[in-house]
This record gives structure tokens, C-alpha cells and sequence, in this order.
């Protein structure tokens, strides 16, 4: 199964027709108030508000996992390392292993808070195509030009980030089928020889990814791609009174996650 | 001892019999499809074919017709969904069924993603060093191929893979391949991006194989290569197979290979055009020659 970290689902959702700079800010927001709140009566709020915004792009639940899957580790880490190592009353103890139920709470709610900020994420992502959410951030980025920030030229770069993600991620499993073919076991051994069968699986890859920015920057130029100039939008961005209900909706959710 | 017979390990290996290098393969109702987000791509359908050991095939057929996801599955890279890839008339329930997966070689398309080493003695040893073999047989083996491949190892061995031109690398993960001595050898379109120079050279490498009695099946959409190669055809059409046996150039067999956006050889044409018999036409530049002179 493929991963789709940053993929976009095509769809005509009501949240795929909102602006992309209204749904940056709407989830930056989200993802802030997501962090300082720390009760999990804020978190089942903002939970419910990510599940809600979810159903309503349409996108079908196996897209969403898979975007997650190869988080799961982090998740898991988090949750070990909170589990163990939290302070507390512990009602298990073995070696360095100190369980305690606020641990276990600190735990849960911390793994719980990732699940729901990379559904957040998400919702963003495959709802947004990349074209259009670089377009926004170069917007949001305005101000920063004054201070001589590149935020076009910042946006690009996101933007050819996120495109690649697809095409390395073929690569990466063309490269690991012709190891396999010539007797490598990717799933054999413990971490150490797991890690080590990794490298040259990453020598071909990064160096296909070097040739190919190569060959990307003198597409763009031949195509008269110039840094620093001003550019022009094929499809200017326009708000409507829609995208404010968003950021309305958005604001009423973390005042509530907030307040409760 | 020459490097092929090295390769070929027609005398060196007691348990394979000399002239029996070849892997017999049986396709039988293969099926395959990609798993995608909204609903799974069919990429073969019931794909049924056979090849006999030491027999040559050319795999062809329009882009996305299902060739190298073929290839994958033989090589046992995809599972298929129904349908099995017999080895040696072994199934993959059967004792040693993996053993005979590893005697089969693919050569994937784009050389760059195969090679990995730091240098070429080290990528084509990497197979090898897989399989356990001592290390002396590897580095044997690891000199043969390189040698059979046309990248002698006292010049090539120490550079670094990706120092090397396209076709040279091209050359090295054939070599990476044949030095795990397979009996079945898979090749994923190896004209692509060739000079003519390459090219000749890679022919006449697989020519030399294919008389040292290995099983040779090819992709590609040169249909002068493949007739050159090749005694039998196998056409896929979205996953099915259009053909499969030895090439017909009658009226109906010229009409499929136009259906699937292929065409005749060209000496096949030229016999075509002079009067003579198109199933008797020459395989090579040399043949026709003594064939009009």
C-alpha cells in the first residue's frame, strides 16, 4: 500500500472549494490552540471538529490511514517515552521503567493530540491542491517581503517539496524491488542490520534526487523561470463570504476547545 | 575456463548437467492488479504462456501494457492474485521453490536504481555475497561477469558506478545480475537509451548467453532486436495476451502486431517485398546476405 503524506485527493468538496489561504489559516489555528490546550475535554472538542471537517471533504477514511501509517512509530514513541518516563506515583516498576496511571494519562493524551493534529494536517493536504496552497502561503508570507524574506521563491520550494514526495516514494520502491531481486531482505535481522540494508536503498535515491533538482532548475529557467521576479497568477485567489464561515466556524471551535 | 562458462556454470556447478542451464517457466493464468486509492488498476488478466529451458521470448505490446509488472511477478516481486509462475515445473507451495526465484535474474529498466555500491566491483558482488557464496567464487564470478559485460575488471572494478556512461552502467547491473549466475534471465527494455555501439555489444552479450543455454526473455519494443533474438513472441494488450507462440507474419498475424502498435521487422519486410516467404525471413544483417548473394 502506498503512503500519501502531502497528496492531494481531486474532489469538488465543500471544503476542496475553500480558499487556500482561509484553510492555512483556519488549520494553523487549529494547530496552535491543539498544542497549548492540554485537557482532554479540549482535545475530544478540537477531535470532533478535525473528524467533522474530514467527512465533509469526502475523502474516503484509507487515505487518512494511509497518510498516518508510517507515523504510527512516532505515535508509538511518544506514547512509550510519556508512558515511562512521566513523573508520578508508579504502580509498576521494572529497571528504568516507572508506570504510573498520570503517566499513562500523559501519554495517551499527548499520542492522541499527534492522531488529531495529523488529521488536521490532513484535511489540509488532500483537500488543497500544492499549486494552490503555495499561492496562499506567497500571500500569507506578504508582509515578510518588507524584511526581504523571498516568500514566493520559500512558497516554490514547498510547493516542489511536496509534488516530489509521490515520485521519490515510486523510486524508493523501484530501487528496494531491484535490491530484492539481487537477494536483499529488507525485513530479515534486527534494527541494527535493518538500518544498515536501508543504505544502499538511500545512496541511489538521494543521488536521482540531486540529478533531478538539477535537471528541474534548468527546466524552470529554459522556461524563463526568474528568482526575485514579480509573478503574475494564472488564477488569482479570491475569498468569498464562504471562506469567512470558515475561519469564523474555525474561531468558534478553538474558543470552545478553550473554554470548556 | 571461459567467464560465460563461469556464468553459465555449466561446468563448474555438478548439480546442474551441462547443456541444462536453461529454467523451464510456465505462466499459468496469471493476474495481477495495483492497488490505487479508488479502486484497483488490472495491470495482467489471466496471462497463460510457457517457455522452454534455453528458449528465447520477446515480451512486447503498447506502454502499460503490463510488461514489466510480467517481469515483476515472475521474478516473484508481486504476488499474483490468481494463477501461478511455475520454475522448473515448481509451483510456490513447492520445497526449494525459492531457491528456484533466486536463479531467476531481473534486470530492471533504469540502471541508476540498482546500482548503489562504491564501486563497481562491490555492486556486482552484492547479489552473490546474498546468496553466501565463499568469496572466492565471489570475486571468480564478480570477474566474469564484469568480463562478459565488456567492463574488463582490471579497468572497471575500482570505479565508482555512477562515474560510468549510461550504457556503461547499463553493462554493470546486467553484470550485478549475471554474476548470480541465473538461469532464467528477465530484461526490462535493455536497448533504451543505447548507442548504436552499446547496443550491438549488449546483443551480442545476450546472444552469447542465449547459445549458452540460458532461458532469455525479453521487453522491448524493438521488433528488429527482438526478431534478431528471439524465436518466439509474446504480445500483452491491456494485461492479455494477444500472442503467444512463434512469430506469424501472415495477414492476420501482421494485422495483430499493427493492433498493438507494433510492426514487422524489418528484414521480415524486406523478404516480404523481394517475393519470398516472410516466415523464412533472415534474423540477421549476415544471414540475409548469404541468403541473396
Amino acid at each position: 500500500m502506498k503512503a500519501t503524506i502531502a497528496q492531494y485527493y481531486a474532489g469538488d468538496s465543500l471544503l476542496h472549494r475553500r480558499d487556500p489561504r482561509a484553510k492555512f489559516v483556519a488549520v494553523s489555528g487549529l494547530a496552535v490552540a491543539l498544542f497549548v490546550r492540554d485537557s482532554f475535554a479540549g482535545l475530544a472538542v478540537y477531535a470532533a471538529a478535525a473528524t467533522l471537517a474530514y467527512a465533509l471533504s469526502g475523502v474516503p477514511l484509507v487515505w487518512f490511514w494511509r497518510a498516518f501509517r508510517p507515523l504510527l512509530w512516532l505515535v508509538a514513541l511518544t506514547f512509550f517515552a510519556q508512558a515511562v518516563f512521566a513523573p508520578g506515583e508508579p504502580f509498576f516498576s521494572f529497571g528504568f521503567v516507572h508506570l504510573s496511571w498520570r503517566g499513562l494519562e500523559l501519554a495517551a493524551f499527548l499520542s492522541l493530540r499527534l492522531v488529531v493534529l495529523v488529521l488536521v494536517g490532513s484535511v489540509l493536504t488532500l483537500t488543497t491542491p500544492s499549486i494552490a496552497l503555495t499561492d496562499g502561503l506567497a500571500w500569507l508570507g506578504r508582509p515578510l517581503r518588507r524584511l526581504r524574506v523571498p516568500t514566493d521563491e520559500l512558497a516554490l520550494m514547498v510547493t516542489i517539496a511536496l509534488r516530489f514526495i509521490p515520485t521519490l516514494l515510486v523510486e524508493l520502491d523501484t530501487i528496494m524491488r531491484a535490491q530484492r531481486a539481487r537477494g536483499a531482505d529488507f525485513r530479515r535481522g534486527g534494527l541494527r542490520e535493518r538500518t544498515r540494508s536501508l543504505v544502499p536503498v538511500l545512496v541511489p535515491l538521494f543521488v536521482l534526487s540531486f540529478r533531478r533538482a538539477d535537471e528541474l532548475a534548468l527546466a524552470m529557467e529554459a522556461r524563463c523561470y526568474r528568482p526575485g521576479a514579480v509573478r503574475t497568477r494564472l488564477h488569482p485567489l479570491r475569498a468569498r463570504w464562504s471562506d469567512a464561515v470558515l475561519l469564523v466556524a474555525t474561531a468558534a471551535v478553538i474558543a470552545a476547545g478553550l473554554l470548556v | 575456463m571461459s567467464s560465460l562458462e563461469v556464468l553459465a556454470g555449466a561446468a563448474s556447478d555438478k548439480s546442474r548437467a551441462p547443456g541444462s542451464a536453461g529454467m523451464r517457466l510456465v505462466c499459468g493464468g496469471a493476474s495481477f492488479s495495483y492497488e490505487e486509492a479508488r479502486a484497483p488498476i488490472p495491470a495482467l488478466c489471466d496471462v497463460t504462456f510457457e517457455l522452454r529451458p534455453g528458449g528465447s521470448l520477446a515480451l512486447m505490446g503498447a506502454s502499460g501494457s503490463g510488461k514489466s509488472t510480467l517481469l515483476q511477478v515472475i521474478r516473484g516481486l508481486d504476488a499474483p492474485e490468481s494463477g501461478a509462475v511455475l520454475l522448473d515445473g515448481a509451483g510456490p507451495a513447492d520445497v526449494g521453490y525459492a531457491d528456484l526465484q533466486r536463479e531467476v535474474g531481473l534486470v530492471f529498466q533504469a540502471p541508476e536504481l540498482q546500482l548503489f555500491a562504491s564501486t563497481a566491483r562491490d555492486d556486482v558482488a552484492f547479489g552473490p555475497r546474498r546468496l553466501g557464496w565463499p568469496e572466492a567464487q565471489v570475486t571468480s564470478v564478480v570477474d566474469a561477469a564484469l568480463d562478459v559485460v565488456g567492463l574488463p575488471s582490471a579497468r572497471f572494478a575500482e570505479r565508482h558506478p555512477y562515474a560510468l556512461s549510461g550504457g556503461e552502467q547499463r553493462r554493470l547491473a546486467l553484470a550485478g545480475v549475471l554474476a548470480m549466475r541465473p538461469r532464467l534471465l528477465l530484461l526490462d527494455e535493455p536497448f533504451v537509451s543505447l548507442d548504436p555501439g552499446t547496443r550491438r555489444q549488449l546483443v551480442g552479450i545476450l546472444e552469447r548467453l542465449k547459445a549458452a543455454g540460458v532461458t532469455l526473455l525479453l521487453a522491448t519494443h524493438d521488433v528488429d532486436l527482438a526478431w534478431a533474438l528471439c524465436d518466439e513472441l509474446l504480445v500483452l494488450g491491456e494485461g492479455r495476451v494477444v500472442v503467444a507462440g512463434p512469430w506469424d507474419f501472415s495477414t492476420a498475424g501482421g494485422h495483430l502486431l499493427a493492433a498493438n502498435r507494433l510492426r514487422e521487422p524489418f528484414l521480415v519486410e524486406l523478404w516480404r517485398r523481394l517475393g519470398r516467404d516472410p516466415q523464412r525471413a533472415p534474423r540477421s544483417a549476415a544471414e540475409a546476405a548469404e541468403a541473396l548473394s
